[in-house]
């Protein structure tokens, strides 16, 4: 901790950098937010900021905004987004509030990667932990990843669920397991997917607890802080019904994404194929795609258990993959979180490759997405076409990462391994 | 063989009582043809039949002129008031000027359908609108089936009871509205429509009516009006008015059957523009107002009419005219011609079984020099109260935009309204983004513009949009309405087999209020004037329908891949490459090296002990 002065200097020059290039987006290029928040690969019919708006206007005119199909996402933005000064005369708090979310997703990775918990957990100590990036340097990828400044300009409101999980996470490893079930029953109460994240983050307390508090009896810990998780939402849930005097809001927030009525482009595999799926296989298929998802949980949890930090890495990768609207904030969310891994970078086998795909999908995605739409020289299969390597090329960054990792904690059994040709059998 | 006897007796009873009273059963009869020649060689032709039935006889179910096919759905469907429109074409506001009869008997492209319902709650109201739309297709080969939850509206603001409602049904009275612009109006609709007239289309007015003329017109609306009525001091009546408008192109009209293509007149038959410098015998400039200015019955409607139905009531003129008195009207022997007092009208009497003819000739040149260009020889159309027209905005298939263009042609009088859509809810509309503004100036002049909103949002798959603004327009001012909407992509079964062509989406009523009149009782005041933009077409993007099986599999394969790829590095061991089984393709060749090995030496100890 040499040189604190100079520490505290950056710290702020990053943060004050990352707030200007944003702030000078949405001053200098006013046409910009708009058109990103139009945007498929941005904004989903969970997430878009201008439904977000239909929302407030219905629910400030006294309609039920979810009496209708435009508004999905949940009741506690409404008092949020109303307490701010009105969008249309002052954008500038709308635009300040995301700027700060972001810096505050920054703070939370910042303190995650201070930790250490990625290349030594409680269980598991990997011999190549001294090669890593400093907090400052993960905030920084962060913060200037274009993915991030894109879903920040394009105000989706998923940087609030980034925001509740990055901090879950954050509370986890700093042994504050309340504050942690807390922060993940408000991105559960958001989105509905982190809850998946539970059984990894209940590990990752469990691991993380101070000694002097600490429950002894996993079963213990794993009871009581489950029952938290759920009275938080029990009362957030009664918060919203408060809010919006009935329960209507359930299956339209929830719902949506359980049965996937809105069937609105995005960068994900599940929209073409429930545009193409026959009407008798629908609630199979949407059954199967769930269940698919949530089949990583397990497996993940107990194959890869002495590291739970890692289980929560992939397991984001895999969620922004294979939700049922995944927009390009889930995929910053997890690259926010691959370099934590920096020292099994000299494991991953396919980096070009992986590389090379993301990049081909992000700048080809727009143009047939383009083509489809307005062109109208290309049809719907370009899209899909180019959301499968997307897909695909994601996958294979999880798959990478996973097998790194877990070639990283072989060789603690077999040091004379490394640097060799290994197989799996 | 007693029932026969008392059913025979009870129609003898019938029939004698009809005769005991034939005066009110020819005056409970009414039908009515009025022509009136537009500008630019146009021809709007207003047929309209009237008739009544006492509340007492439709509840013994007695009918003599009420259609007793109608009445009998009426009846199941516990219906006070119905309103059907089968419309096809544009009203030329600009050239034509008002509509007939105030906007009021006509209906938006396709099938238009509204009524009050007695019910006490609305799941009843909705099952008998059911019951009601099911009957009415059934009657009118219309598709009004289709009519379903997403089709079906309440407004609250636009439609008020036209006919007298006692006070005691008039709180379980339900308005329901629905429409279906895709509808194509034809000759198939018109068929059960007279039908229902007493006389059936054999005698009368309605023998000019045939479905190549009136579905070959620019504009025609068929309406079918039923409500109940009460004259003061009499027993309420059920009142049943048809109406057919229609406008011809006189031109097109009159162009021979068997020889239908259009050519130019030769040289000698061009009307031509004297007023141009340029004028002389061999050169011309067109002028097209003056042309087909004559015209007869069996040119523009390819007969003529077959005397007149004998139920009518015949102290009305069955055919008037709207034409100066100036112009010359040739009529067949035996029709007495009584020119109005207004001197821009005139009715014409016929005998029960003579043809009427009647020829109209062109003006005379002095007509030509006192009435403006383009409406020589015609009445000089009179000016709506309002102009609209409604388009898209944006282009792609993502999202888009309506404007609604209102434009006041008052130079003094303001105009409320109300601005009523009913969306399909694949488009989904953004509220927050509607604004009217008044062309040409400030945004503070456009505050008061809208008055009050009434909305009931699109849930996917289960209802359409009901938006409904009651607003106003500055005099001699153009007020621009605009939101934003969002078109989103359906599952590939819910497109029609012309998915590329479009949906359409119905026209935007409007109800222009009675400026002085406060609110009656019911809360709503009286429309003055209605008028319908036209439908749009909407563009949806669409999926590839060739290939639901390529796109399971393909999505099937990259899950599969992804989920494979993972579960592989979970479940198996890290060996060195040189560790464990050897597999691979040397593995192979070596253990298939090594059995034929095995094989050859088994062979060769044998042929050893040989």
């Amino acid at each position: 901790m040499d040189g604190g002065k100079v520490t505290l200097g950056r710290t702020a020059g990053l943060y004050i950098g990352a707030a200007v290039l944003r702030l000078a987006i949405f001053t200098l290029l006013p046409g910009l937010p708009d058109l990103l928040t139009g945007r498929v690969e941005i904004s989903t019919p969970v997430t878009s900021f201008k439904r977000l708006q239909e929302g407030l206007f219905l629910y400030n005119h006294n309609v039920s905004p979810y009496d209708g199909g435009v508004y999905h996402q949940a009741p506690l933005f409404l008092p949020l987004f109303s307490l701010l000064p009105s969008f249309a005369t002052y954008p500038i708090f709308t635009y300040l509030l995301y700027i700060a979310v972001d810096l505050l997703n920054a703070r939370a990775l910042w303190r995650i990667a201070n930790s250490g918990e990625a290349g030594s957990s409680a269980l598991f100590t990997s011999p190549r932990r001294e090669k890593r990036w400093s907090g400052f340097v993960i905030a920084a990828v962060f913060l200037f990843n274009p993915f991030t400044v894109a879903t920040c300009i394009g105000r989706s409101t998923s940087v609030f669920t980034t925001c509740a999980i990055l901090h879950a996470i954050a509370k986890a490893v700093s042994g504050a397991p309340l504050g942690a079930m807390v922060a993940l029953s408000f991105a559960s109460y958001l989105s509905m997917y982190p809850l998946l994240l539970l059984p990894p983050l209940l590990l990752l307390c469990y691991d993380r607890q101070r000694p002097e508090r600490a429950v002894k009896s996993s079963l213990a810990f794993a009871s009581i802080h489950v029952s938290i998780v759920a009275g938080v939402l029990a009362l957030l849930f009664q918060m919203s019904y408060l809010i919006t005097g009935s329960w209507e809001f359930l299956p339209s927030t929830y719902g949506v994404q359980l049965t996937l009525s809105d069937l609105t482009p995005n960068v994900g595999l599940w929209w073409y194929f429930f545009i193409e799926m026959f009407d008798s296989f629908r609630s199979f298929f949407l059954a199967v795609f769930w269940l698919h998802l949530s089949c990583y949980v397990g497996g993940l949890s107990v194959r890869i258990r002495r590291q739970p930090l890692v289980v929560l890495t992939l397991l984001l990768g895999i969620i922004a993959i294979f939700k049922p609207y995944p927009s390009i904030s889930d995929t910053s969310l997890f690259l926010a979180m691959v370099p934590l891994y920096r020292h099994v970078f000299p494991l991953m086998r396919y980096s070009f490759v992986i590389a090379a795909v993301i990049m081909y999908a992000t700048f080809l995605g727009p143009a047939f997405y383009h083509l489809w739409i307005y062109a109208g020289s290309g049809n719907a299969n370009f899209f899909y076409a180019i959301t499968l390597v997307w897909g695909l090329g994601q996958s294979l960054l999880v798959c990478d990462l996973m097998f790194a990792v877990l070639r990283d904690e072989w060789e603690v059994e077999r040091p004379e391994m490394v640097g060799k040709e290994i197989r799996q059998i | 063989m007693r029932q026969l006897f008392s059913l025979i007796f009870l129609s003898l009873l019938s029939l004698s009582v009809s005769s005991v009273h034939p005066s009110s059963s020819s005056s409970d009869y009414h039908e009515q043809l009025v022509l009136r020649p537009l500008p630019l060689s146009a021809l709007l032709a207003s047929f309209n039949f009237r008739s009544n039935t006492t509340f007492s006889e439709f509840e013994a179910r007695n009918f003599r002129l009420f259609p007793r096919s109608l009445a009998q759905i009426l009846q199941h469907a516990g219906t006070r008031e119905l309103h059907l429109r089968f419309s096809l074409g544009r009203w030329d506001a600009e050239s034509w000027g008002a509509r007939p009869w105030d906007g009021a008997r006509e209906g938006g492209t396709g099938v238009e359908l509204w009524a009050w319902l007695e019910a006490d709650t609305d799941e009843e109201a909705d099952h008998k609108w059911l019951i009601l739309t099911n009957a009415l297709s059934g009657l009118f080969c219309a598709s009004l089936n289709f009519i379903d939850a997403t089709r079906t509206t309440r407004p609250v603001m636009s439609f008020q009871p036209e006919g007298d409602h006692p006070n005691s049904t008039v709180t379980n009275m339900h308005l329901l509205y629905g429409v279906l612009p895709h509808e194509v109006v034809c000759t198939e609709n018109l068929t059960p429509f007279l039908k229902l007239l007493p006389c059936k289309g054999k005698a009368g007015i309605a023998t000019l009516l045939d479905g190549h003329k009136l579905f070959d017109a620019s504009w025609q609306s068929m309406a079918i009006d039923i409500r109940p009525i009460c004259p003061s001091g009499g027993e309420c009546v059920l009142q049943i008015e048809q109406t057919i408008d229609m406008v011809l192109d006189i031109e097109r009209s009159k162009r021979p059957r068997d020889n239908p293509i259009p050519r130019p007149p030769p040289g000698h038959e061009l009307p031509c523009d004297t007023s141009k410098p340029y004028h002389s015998h061999d050169t011309c400039f067109p002028a097209d107002y003056k042309a087909n200015q004559d015209w007869s019955l069996s040119q523009v409607f390819g007969k003529t009419i077959k005397g007149t139905c004998p139920l009518m009531d015949p102290t009305n003129p069955p055919v008037c005219l709207q034409i100066p008195d100036s112009r010359t009207v040739y009529i067949s022997d035996g029709v007495v011609e009584k020119k109005n007092p207004d001197r821009n009208s005139r009715c014409f009497d016929i005998p029960p079984t003579a043809d009427f003819e009647m020829v109209v000739t062109p003006p005379s040149d002095d007509d030509a020099a006192q009435t403006s260009p383009g409406a020589v020889g015609v009445l000089q159309p009179e000016t709506p109260l309002l102009y609209a027209e409604r388009s898209f905005t944006g282009h792609g298939q993502e999202r888009g935009g309506v404007q609604t263009i209102l434009r006041n042609p008052s130079p003094d009088r303001e105009v409320e309204f109300v601005y009523m859509e009913t969306l399909p809810w694949f488009m989904r509309i953004y509220l927050h983004t509607m604004e009217a503004r008044i062309a040409g100036h400030n945004a503070a002049h456009n505050a008061s513009l809208i008055q009050q909103v009434s909305y009931r949002p699109a849930l996917d798959r289960a209802r359409g949009t009901q938006l409904e603004v009651r607003m106003r327009v500055p005099a001699a001012s153009t007020v621009f309405l605009t939101y934003d909407f969002e078109k989103s992509i359906l599952r590939y079964t819910e497109y029609p087999p012309d998915a590329n062509r479009g949906f359409d989406v119905a026209a935007a009523v409007i109800t222009i209020l009675n400026s002085n009149a406060d609110k009656d009782a019911a809360g709503g005041r009286s429309a003055v004037y209605t008028l319908r933009t036209t439908s749009l077409l909407c563009s949806l993007p669409t999926p590839d329908f060739s290939m639901p099986y390529n796109v399971i599999i393909f999505t099937s394969t990259a899950i599969a891949l992804a989920f494979g790829g993972m579960f592989n590095i979970i479940v198996r061991r890290f060996v060195a490459a040189d560790e464990g089984p050897e597999v691979g393709l040397g593995a192979l060749t070596g253990r298939l090296k090594g059995r034929l090995n095995g094989l050859l030496e088994r062979l060769r100890r044998r042929t050893g002990n040989k």
